[in-house]
């Protein structure tokens, strides 16, 4: 009962949080135009903590992801100024997040570097290459193919079901289907139970004949996707790519995985935890953003309540 | 101090009583063994007379005065010290630093160590104890485990000015990484400590080690206090009739099938970093056994068949083929591995039985996980084992000893491997675990899988093994037949002589 209340703790939360919001903004907050809103706001929050979950599970992180994003993008819209398809673009984006995680994999479980030190060389790396190939600039207007920003603002229409001039972001939608892919293959895929037993004792895990190197360079590998994937999005949503827009992406996805851990029986993280963990995230800044709060206080709020939640659940399982 | 009596000791866990109306008299300058089968309240027991768990009843008398015991401040000031198998010194630390941990180092100018001073203390807190061989300048981690643990113990006999000396002494399975030798040196602590007037507490699972060193003892079953006795008045069949409600003894199952022809391992003119001129091979079926003082390489010889142990001379040849590279190709080709330290090399404490059974295993489902049927395994495994459990979704960290060794062998048999490596199977398992750990060894035996045991435990040694090779400081010095040994044969062993 006691660890009931405490595991669902944080969705409580959520749900004071919503409350106090429909209650402060009656007319704005819970409509169905601001919810979808929010969904897609945090979409690309939501991918990158998703895919963070992975590494999260072996109780490694990545401090890079921030600075992937923010490459992606750059490496996209350099290939498009250059008259590039956008599949080309899409492709060499995804191709890079993807050299990067296995670089990072490499440092951690090959050459044996711990994670905070190894992802935090490959962040200020990341992050200088991005200023390398735009040259500082932010790529824009005719450079990037407008198919590719009306990605970002194309959706499914609700008109039939009553909400006339909806849509249901497409952004979102990806989302969704991320939140699937990591879903099943952390709950329901024998690769997901390696990472899960790395994360229980990885001397145990090597000893049991796990091939424990491959296994954490192939999840650094998919979080580095992730955070090209969310990259690219950023990309399409503000149709331009700078080398520092997906610099806010690292700490909230790393404080949503947080935020989703204390629902866990045993602290361990699960994608759709790390899901409520970016809900919180999203509407706090939707609402308090609404509320006219000065986004100084809004990080402080931010930070306190990602400290209070990971603080409780901390007093709660000591017994 | 002549007497200290803990008395109508109590203590529930929630609705679980761990500890019952339980009565404890420790004598000055007596050994008081505490014996049990694990769960059965020893360490309760031992938490609730250190003061770090509150009892829900208790009175302590010293010499018929009351003592109060809220906390392990008041532990200490009372003068008991306890010493844990898992042992709390510093590594990084010289052997002087550690004596002196919990006190105040002397200084110069109040801002300096005074080393010479602090060596000299330390020096003079290790001589007390008969211990010469240890320099108060060197560093923990270099000492060996009994060194270390000697250490521990000087720094529970250093008093701070002022402080009475200690009265008690709670030895928690001190000797459950120690060789028989490392454990005679320890032993003759005890001797020391006891002719100072002091009360022991000591907490063995090894029947010959209370025999031979204990005054009395007590043992626990579930919670409540079934016998306390004279050692000198009682035989081990009583005692571990108290312990299990059965009659067990010393007994080992016995080989119910001939050892194979065939040759499953073959190691010729054999060098590792750690391992010199290994000669052996080992038969279907065969339960070889891999002796020695402790730290004489038994652990690196199992590592070898993982391919963790890297061998930079002769030849390795095992189920037909070159010693695999990493320990996942080994459990790939049938060879299992049931690890020396279960909690820190062999399980995810925090994780289910069923994950910890089937981890090395997981390739036999393919890309999607299949819940159902790893349970339907697990649960088929638990029964195998007679593991006690609530359920296969459990938290292997809630398992007692032996019943975590047991999750450990469920899954090294679930892969039906040819070899099975074991290093330490039963250290720490209480006896009764221990003959159902037996009977599984047995049976994979039987089964015609070969079996290599490297064991501290000298009875368990003889009583299971068909061969023995013993090592020496990574030497192989001599191979033996246990056939009509004794322990102390065996042990003679141990010290290779040219001459021999």
């Amino acid at each position: 009962m006691r660890d009931m209340l405490r595991q669902s703790g944080t969705l409580f939360g959520l749900i004071a949080i919503v409350i106090f919001f429909a209650v402060q903004l009656p007319e704005t907050f819970l409509t169905a135009r601001n919810l979808l809103n929010i969904s897609q706001q945090i979409s690309m929050l939501a991918i990158t903590a998703f895919t963070m979950t992975i590494v999260m599970v072996m109780n490694d992180f990545d401090l890079s992801v921030g600075s992937m994003a923010s490459l992606a993008g750059v490496v996209a819209g350099a290939l498009f100024a250059m008259d590039y398809p956008i599949w080309a673009g899409v492709l060499a984006a995804l191709g890079v997040g993807m050299a990067g995680g296995i670089f990072n994999g490499f440092l951690v479980a090959y050459v044996g570097i711990l994670p905070f030190v190894a992802t935090l060389g490959t962040l200020t790396m990341f992050s200088g290459l991005a200023f390398l190939i735009s040259d500082g600039k932010t790529i824009f207007g005719r450079d990037i193919p407008a198919e590719f920003g009306g990605f970002a603002r194309s959706g499914i229409p609700l008109d039939g079901l009553g909400f006339e001039g909806l849509l249901v972001p497409s952004l979102s939608l990806l989302a969704l289907v991320i939140l699937f892919l990591v879903w099943v293959t952390l709950e329901h895929t024998t690769y997901g139970r390696r990472l899960y037993a790395i994360g229980g004792n990885i001397q145990a895990a090597y000893l049991a004949g796990l091939n424990v190197r491959r296994v954490r360079l192939s999840a650094f590998a998919l979080t580095g996707i992730g955070a090209a994937v969310a990259g690219l999005m950023y990309a399409s949503r503000v149709a331009s790519a700078n080398p520092t827009q997906g610099s806010g992406l690292m700490l909230d996805a790393i404080a949503a995985v947080f935020l989703g851990m204390t629902m866990g029986r045993e602290g361990e993280p699960r994608v759709l935890s790390t899901l409520v963990g970016v809900l919180i995230l999203g509407v706090l800044d939707n609402g308090l953003t609404q509320m006219n709060v000065d986004s100084y206080i809004r990080e402080i709020l931010i930070g306190a309540i990602v400290i209070a939640a990971v603080a409780i659940s901390a007093i709660g399982s000591r017994r | 101090m002549q007497s200290l009596r803990f008395v109508g000791l109590s203590k529930s866990y929630g609705s679980a009583p761990a500890l019952r109306d339980v009565t404890l008299e420790l004598a000055a300058g007596r050994v008081h063994a505490l014996m049990g089968e694990n769960g059965a309240g020893k360490s309760t027991l031992i938490k609730l007379i250190a003061g770090v768990v509150p009892a829900d009843k208790m009175t302590v008398e010293r010499d018929g005065q009351a003592v109060t015991l809220k906390s392990g401040k008041d532990a200490t000031r009372a003068g008991f010290r306890f010493i844990h198998q898992e042992l709390n010194v510093v590594p990084q630390l010289s052997v002087a630093e550690n004596i002196f941990l919990a006190r105040d180092l002397p200084q110069r100018f109040g801002l300096l160590i005074n080393w010479r001073k602090l060596h000299g203390l330390a020096r003079e807190a290790l001589e007390t104890l008969g211990i010469t061989h240890i320099d108060p300048a060197r560093q923990v981690g270099a000492l060996s485990t009994v060194d270390r643990m000697l250490v521990r113990i000087a720094s529970a006999l250093v008093a701070a000015p002022g402080e009475k000396r200690p009265c008690l002494y709670v030895l928690d399975e001190p000797t459950a990484a120690l060789s028989e030798t490392e454990s005679e040196r320890l032993f003759a602590v005890i001797q020391r400590l006891k002719s100072e007037g002091a009360a022991i507490l000591y907490v063995s699972h090894r029947m010959n080690e209370i025999m031979k060193i204990c005054d009395d003892v007590t043992v626990l079953r579930d919670g409540i206090g079934v016998m306390t006795e004279k050692v000198a008045t009682v035989s081990r069949m009583a005692i571990i009739h108290a312990m299990t409600g059965k009659d067990l003894g010393d007994a080992f199952p016995a080989r119910t099938k001939a050892v194979g022809q065939r040759v499953s391992a073959v190691v010729t003119g054999l060098s590792s970093q750690r391992l010199r001129d290994a000669n052996f091979s080992v038969r279907e079926g065969e339960i070889f056994g891999i002796a020695g003082l402790s730290d004489a390489g038994q652990t690196e010889l199992v590592q070898l068949f993982l391919g963790i142990e890297k061998v930079t001379k002769g030849q390795l040849v095992v189920l037909g083929r070159a010693v695999p590279k990493s320990p996942s190709e080994a459990w790939s080709r049938g060879i299992a591995y049931i690890p020396r330290d279960r909690r820190s090399e062999g399980l995810m404490l925090r994780m289910p039985i069923r994950a910890n059974m089937l981890l090395p295993h997981l390739a036999d489902y393919g890309v999607f996980a299949r819940k159902g049927s790893e349970t339907h395994r697990a649960r088929d495994l638990a029964r195998h084992v007679q593991l006690r459990a609530t359920g296969t979704e459990q938290s292997v960290g809630d398992l007692s000893g032996g019943n975590q060794q047991k999750v450990v062998f469920a899954r090294a048999m679930a892969g039906t491997p040819r070899l099975l490596l074991l290093d330490e199977p039963t250290r720490g398992v209480d006896v009764g675990a221990k003959f159902e750990i037996y009977t599984l060894i047995r049976e994979m035996s039987a089964q015609g899988c070969s079996v290599l045991l490297a064991s501290s435990d000298l009875p368990e040694l003889l009583g299971l093994c068909d061969r023995i090779v013993i090592l020496q400081d990574g030497r192989q010095t001599c191979m033996v037949v246990p056939e009509g040994m004794t322990t102390a044969d065996l042990l003679a062993r141990f010290y290779w002589q040219d001459a021999a």
